[in-house]
């Protein structure tokens, strides 16, 4: 069931993508990574991942713009920022800006799983 | 025997109108002409009324001719009887045998009683001396007419020509001097009120030619004070007499209410009033004191302003006094007058101390007044404008005002206000820069007040000027002040904004790293890995546990140089050998990109901080590294430049837009363009470098364009010694 259950991991940073692919597919999602937002968004309309994964402080557009560029064309598509802007009043910035979930860095990584597992059971029910 | 009475005076009188057509030299006044005249009238009539009784008793048969002439001897008889002149004939010693009614009045004995004395009988003292010797040169012929004035009748007396006798007649000219005394003494007021200065000059000269002229002994001047509704006496005249000076001084202590005694009766009236026999009056004060004095009657009059009493005129006298009617007349006339005079020089006076004090306003103001004509000219300036302007009225006429006008006028223009003399009446001020006769630049105020002449047209302008050098100055100062303390609230508000977002960023920066060191030791810990992935994963977490050492390192060190408590080390460096040492440092981790080294062989020792300098240049060749793309060139040059050495650090990078070149030193300023965004940093490196440069007292800065790469340029001094030589060798 996972096993078409693809993430895109939006992240300039190296550590971050390898860090989330490492974890994601060790939990049996295929992982697609982007370094940056335009990248993000190309990947993200082009090969319809299930869920995005998306770092706010990117390179070029930043993971806010390239949420509202996706969402735009796929409105249904799992967008869960995961930022180390991580006080109250971002994740509130976040959630209003469009963002269907918000994972705080550093995590935990049962916490991460956890959200892509919650959204893998929502699209399988 | 009446027939040759009036022969004898119709005789006379033909004589004298004869001597009065020859001899027209004979002095005589025209008053006494006209009464001749009269007389002559008379004359004429009595002798006809002689002729017609003659007539009655040789014809005494005609009942009704003798009943017509008794008539008209009658009439006739009256008409002598009623002129104002009286008639009489006398002998030669002066007895009187003949007298009209006329002129037993104006001598004031009965008709009978007159023909029973001679004439000098009806005189006394150096008046009877007189008509005796009139009489005796009549009498000898050596006159034919002789005439006189007495202190109360006028007397001629003509030698009949054909008769030794004379023809007499009186006039009374008591009224007339009553009535030359009374215009004399209005007269004399009059003289007096107009020659004085005041009220109070004036009122005693005024009482005193009253009671001199009209016979009275003193006279007090009773004026109305208005808010206690008393009269009180102001002025006062007596012809040194003790016994008055008594009765003045107690009518001093007095305060007359209106309507109580003769003064307050006569403010209540507003007419003249008498009081005729102080022994036995009852409503006079002060009544003892006028006893005591021997004072018989006294007079009072209003002084009248308008229709107003103001005043009163008080005469008393020892006399019995009753005056006439002539005298109420002009004592009346001279109450109005002396109340206008009162008031009028009230009016004086009190316009004398408005212009005295206006005088002393101009003269004593501390601030600057100058007078000017209609057409800008200065007319007078007071003596703190000349004070003020450090100039003398002719160099204050002649070239300070008019500079001060041109002054005035490019100010206004500049506030688009109208120029001086258009726009006189508006009164608003205005501020001008101008130079003293001393040199000194003041700032001075001018405000312009138009003075309108009793038309309403301008007349000419009061300008004030006042020094606000000192206020403008402390103006200035409050504003600068206050400019100040806002940019200093501005500062501290994005100092706040700063830490704000420095604390944002840094926290940003420390989970980012965080993330890689928590999630990859969470992996380890759980296990079950590949020995190859536990090495990988233990790597990334070296590397963010550095990346965060370095954050630290780099926000301590810039907090110390920042507040001052970083100490350098200083000693003598060779900037080509730290410049060396950064290539070699770099190098082995910076494979992808070629450096290039223009050193200058010649470059003397600097002072510095070997330690910190390597830090700047291990900073600005990494950061050039970092931004270069692969095959890219760094290329450091250093170089003499004046007393520094001068070092250049370039890359054929990005490079760096150009809104953002201005803001490279400042802390987490990291260029945000796609690239620079993927390049680690802590974004505090160039805002350390250059704390460290400026702390060895040189500069830095950065060319850049983007696509063109970078280059950034610092400057250390030389040592001291090192520029000395290098000056010494050039020299």
């Amino acid at each position: 069931m996972a096993d078409d259950f693809a993430v895109l991991v939006a992240d300039d940073n190296e550590v971050a993508q390898r860090l989330c692919k490492r974890v994601l597919e060790k939990a049996g999602y295929p992982v697609l990574i982007a370094a940056d937002g335009l990248q993000a968004v190309d990947i993200a309309l082009n090969q319809r991942p299930a869920m995005i994964l998306m770092d706010v402080a990117m390179p070029g557009i930043d993971g806010l713009e390239a949420m509202r560029r996706i969402k735009a064309e796929v409105p249904s598509m799992p967008i869960v920022i995961a930022s180390a802007h991580s006080m109250s009043s971002d994740r509130d910035r976040f959630l209003a800006a469009g963002a269907d979930d918000v994972l705080s860095k550093p995590f935990r990584l049962a916490d991460l799983i956890a959200v892509v597992a919650g959204f893998a059971k929502a699209k399988a029910s | 025997m009446p027939f040759a009475f009036a022969a004898a005076v119709l005789a006379a009188i033909i004589g004298v109108l004869g001597a009065a057509a020859t001899q027209p030299e004979v002095a005589f006044p025209i008053f006494i002409g006209v009464v001749v005249f009269a007389a002559v009238l008379t004359g004429v009539a009595v002798a006809a009324s002689e002729l017609f009784r003659q007539y009655r008793q040789v014809a005494a048969g005609t009942q009704t001719k003798l009943d017509d002439i008794t008539a008209a001897e009658r009439r006739l008889r009256n008409v002598v009887d009623s002129a104002d002149v009286g008639l009489g004939l006398a002998d030669l010693e002066g007895n009187l045998t003949q007298v009209s009614d006329r002129l037993a009045v104006i001598f004031g004995r009965g008709h009978d009683e007159l023909l029973k004395v001679s004439i000098t009988d009806l005189f006394a003292g150096e008046e009877r001396a007189m008509v005796s010797k009139g009489l005796a040169r009549l009498r000898d012929g050596q006159l034919t007419r002789w005439a006189t004035e007495l202190s109360a009748v006028g007397l001629y007396m003509v030698r009949l020509p054909a008769d030794p006798q004379l023809l007499v007649q009186a006039t009374d000219i008591a009224a007339r001097r009553r009535a030359e005394t009374l215009s004399d003494c209005l007269a004399s007021v009059r003289e007096i009120i107009v020659a004085s200065a005041g009220v109070d000059q004036a009122l005693p000269q005024v009482l005193r030619q009253m009671c001199e002229h009209l016979g009275w002994s003193a006279g007090q001047y009773w004026s109305v004070d208005s808010e206690t509704r008393t009269m009180r006496v102001r002025h006062s005249w007596n012809a040194a007499d003790a016994l008055l000076d008594g009765f003045l001084f107690a009518s001093r202590g007095m305060a007359v209410t209106e309507g109580n005694g003769l003064v307050g009766r006569v403010w209540q009236a507003g007419i003249l009033a008498v009081e005729g026999d102080l022994t036995r009056a009852t409503g006079y004060e002060p009544l003892r004191a006028a006893q005591i004095a021997e004072l018989r009657s006294a007079l009072a009059f209003p002084i009248v302003q308008g229709s107003e009493v103001t005043g009163v005129i008080e005469l008393v006298s020892r006399e019995t006094q009753t005056p006439e009617v002539e005298e109420v007349t002009v004592l009346a006339t001279a109450g109005v007058e002396i109340g206008q005079f009162i008031r009028r020089a009230g009016i004086a006076d009190a316009l004398r101390r408005s212009e005295a004090d206006h005088r002393a306003i101009f003269e004593r103001s501390p601030v600057g007044i100058a007078r000017i004509s209609d057409d800008g000219e200065l007319v007078e300036a007071n003596a703190s404008l000349l004070h003020l302007l450090e100039h003398d009225a002719d160099s204050m006429k002649g070239t300070a005002w008019p500079d001060l006008m041109r002054a005035y006028d490019q100010a206004a223009l500049r506030q688009h206000k109208a120029p001086f003399l258009a726009g006189i009446s508006d009164g608003g001020s205005l501020q001008v820069r101008a130079a003293t006769g001393g040199g000194t630049w003041l700032w001075l105020q001018l405000t312009a007040t138009s003075i309108p002449d009793s038309y309403g047209a301008p007349e000419h302008v009061l300008v004030m000027v006042e020094d606000v050098t000192a206020l403008r100055e402390t103006s200035e100062r409050l504003t600068e002040a206050l400019q100040a303390q806002r940019d200093a609230n501005a500062n501290l508000e994005k100092f706040d904004q700063t830490k704000s977002e420095f604390l944002s960023i840094v926290s940003h920066e420390f989970r980012t790293a965080l993330t890689g060191i928590q999630g990859f030791s969470e992996l380890i810990r759980d296990g079950g890995l590949e020995p190859d992935e536990v090495r990988a994963y233990g790597g990334y977490i070296f590397n963010d546990a550095d990346r965060v050492n370095r954050l630290i390192g780099d926000m301590l060190d810039l907090d110390r140089m920042e507040s001052g408590r970083m100490t350098m080390r200083t000693a003598d460096v060779d900037i080509n050998d730290i410049v060396m040492e950064a290539i070699s440092r770099a190098a082995p981790s910076a494979t992808t990109v070629e450096f290039k080294s223009d050193l200058d062989p010649r470059l003397p020792i600097v002072a510095g901080d070997r330690d910190r300098l390597i830090q700047v240049l291990s900073n600005l060749v990494n950061n050039a590294v970092k931004y270069s793309p692969e095959g890219g060139t760094v290329t450091l040059a250093s170089r003499v430049d004046g007393r520094f050495a001068l070092v250049s650090i370039s890359d054929t990078g990005i490079g760096i837009p150009q809104d953002e070149i201005g803001h490279v030193f400042e802390r987490f300023r990291r260029v945000r363009s796609g690239a620079a965004q993927a390049i680690p940093g802590t974004g505090l490196g160039l805002t350390i470098v250059k704390q460290i440069v400026e702390m060895h007292g040189g500069k830095i800065w950065v060319e850049s364009a983007v696509g063109h790469g970078s280059s950034f340029h610092f400057t250390i001094p030389l040592a001291p010694e090192s520029a000395q030589a290098l000056q010494t060798s050039n020299g």
